[in-house]
């Protein structure tokens, strides 16, 4: 749905650049660590997952950002919503943001889906008043009778993704960020999930969407930005954008065709 | 770099964390949790909720735990060793609960961040709220257990003293503390998981380096130099309090106020430690989506 676009901006990127320290990972132990100073591995050690880069969300985009896996595409996402602060630069935001990413991460099992309702609500630091009025409309969304007084480990995967999936679509954001486009539960759910996101969308001042499904792109975006290994390769109108995109797809599969065949030897039979 | 117009003004900018100085961190901390009271209490509440539904006495062992652990000391420093002082049952029962309490603390608080690291790299919120939760959780359970106390004294009615009403002044240095404590734990340990396996040996070990099944008064008294380093451990001045106003003197003549001096220090210490542990956490909060 593409929609007019007026000039006042809802983000400004400016020089954003997000380092990761590969030393301060997950699986290290302070061994590797101890290890890894006494060496002075200091070089390999970074990574900027996004670095130099400088776009406007206008008020009215519905921006998509499309790339290949590993290309940045999530970091920036994460950046706008406040989640990876940045290394350089900076983000300014005009008016309130929302996530939408993977959904019924903050669920606790010992407590009872009313519980958690009010337990995400102060994690999103939503004032309490409000959440108690949201609190019935996403009981109904959610759809899940009786169980909501019940613990939520005793809950199927398809009820706590549409408890999960209410909670997070229960308050409307000017700034509306989505990784992937959602679609839970089963198919009844998923009719009914796309339409409130699709009603999410033409509320929002400004939606940013990650996603890898090039159709949503071009039948829904009005703005489409390319992203590669951290910077920003095409932004413009999304066909284009998506054209282009399958166009450097193309080429790297030929390149890395070419070199499995060097690699393989000459073709047999020569 | 193009400036909005003048009317425009951005209601969220996110900058890179190192352009705040530390005054502005723990200023900035101190809010975050002032701010976030009800989502603390939530987590409190859910941690209760959470301990101990899943067996068959539920919250009584909150009760029971203390006393199971003051009986294998009495058995093991009492009838195998066989030293001990008079009523030794309460003397170490006054060091049993605080340290339990503190040591549930440092073991919820260190893991506190980690446990959460889905929400973390999804919901943008201050995680300093994680670790105080978690000291928050423990105080309400040392509260429960001084239930346990009450029930110690059917057995040593005789020395129950009017400065057992001293226990919350105590607790308060102890909070504090913990706090300071917990909340660089559990940044630390974000990084360094090898941090959490670590400390359950090292609370122990800093069990029996503080005066909770001995004291001072009746031990060491021959080797000042270790004495002195002993006596610099925060935790001994608020253990010989604990012990000083529920077990009182060992003659049993009655309760002896608190070490006042003592437990002074630690609390200016425990203040400076708890600035330092914010800043400390702060400063290394950006990184956390990051890692975990």
């Amino acid at each position: 749905m593409p929609r007019s676009s007026d000039a006042s901006p809802a983000i400004e990127i400016r020089d954003l650049g997000i380092r990761y320290n590969l030393r301060l990972t997950r699986r290290n132990t302070l061994k590797q660590s101890l290890v890894g100073m006494v060496r002075h591995e200091g070089v390999e050690t970074e990574f900027w997952a996004v670095r130099n880069l400088s776009f406007d969300v206008m008020n009215g985009d519905n921006l998509a950002l499309i790339g290949p896996n590993g290309a940045g595409k999530t970091t920036i996402l994460l950046a706008l919503a406040g989640i990876l602060s940045p290394t350089e630069g900076e983000v300014r935001l005009y008016g309130k943001s929302s996530t939408l990413l993977t959904i019924g991460a903050g669920f606790d099992g010992d407590l009872t889906g009313r519980d958690n309702i009010a337990l995400a609500g102060a994690f999103l630091g939503i004032p309490h008043a409000v959440m108690a009025d949201l609190a019935p409309q996403i009981i109904e969304f959610a759809d899940i009778g009786p169980f909501i007084d019940a613990p939520l480990r005793t809950y199927s995967t398809g009820m706590r993704a549409r408890l999960g999936f209410s909670i997070a679509t229960s308050i409307t954001p000017d700034i509306l960020l989505l990784d992937e486009v959602l679609g839970t539960g089963d198919q009844n759910f998923k009719a009914k999930s796309q339409a409130r996101i699709r009603e999410l969308v033409t509320t929002a001042k400004a939606v940013i969407v990650v996603t890898h499904d090039l159709g949503y792109v071009t039948e829904n975006c009005n703005r489409a930005i390319l992203v590669e290994k951290g910077s920003i390769i095409h932004d413009g109108d999304p066909s284009e954008t998506v054209e282009i995109y399958r166009q450097r797809v193309k080429e790297r599969k030929l390149i890395l065709e070419s070199e499995a065949h060097r690699f393989a030897g000459p073709p047999p039979g020569r | 770099m193009t400036a909005p117009p003048a009317e425009m003004q951005p209601s969220i900018v996110h900058v890179p964390s190192r352009r705040r100085g530390p005054a502005k961190l723990v200023v900035e901390g101190l809010a975050e949790v002032l701010s976030r009271q009800r989502l603390i209490r939530y987590m409190i509440g859910a941690n209760l909720k959470r301990t101990h539904t899943d067996t068959a006495l539920g919250q009584l062992w909150w009760v029971l735990d203390p006393l199971f652990l003051m009986g294998i000391y009495v058995v093991l420093v009492q009838i195998i060793f066989n030293v001990g002082t008079p009523d030794y049952p309460l003397f170490i029962f006054a060091a049993i609960l605080p340290w339990k309490w503190f040591s549930i603390a440092l073991g919820t608080a260190a893991g506190s961040v980690t446990a959460r690291e889905g929400l973390i790299r999804q919901v943008q919120f201050p995680k300093l709220v994680l670790p105080v939760a978690a000291v928050g959780s423990a105080t309400i359970n040392f509260a429960i257990s001084l239930i346990a106390l009450a029930l110690m004294y059917v057995l040593f009615l005789d020395r129950i003293s009017p400065w057992l009403l001293a226990i919350p002044l105590i607790a308060v240095v102890q909070f504090v503390f913990s706090l300071a404590v917990a909340i660089a734990l559990a940044a630390v340990n974000t990084f360094y998981r090898d941090v959490q396996n670590l400390l359950g040996h090292v609370v122990r070990l800093w069990f029996y380096a503080s005066p909770g099944l001995w004291s001072f008064r009746d031990h060491l008294q021959d080797s000042p130099e270790l004495r002195t380093i002993l006596q610099l451990n925060p935790m001994a001045p608020i253990l010989e309090s604990y012990r000083n106003v529920i077990y009182g003197a060992t003659d049993g003549s009655g309760g002896l106020p608190p070490d006042f001096i003592g437990l002074g220090w630690v609390l200016l210490a425990s203040i400076m430690f708890v600035t330092i542990a914010i800043v400390l956490f702060k400063r290394m909060e950006p990184a956390f989506a990051k890692v975990v």
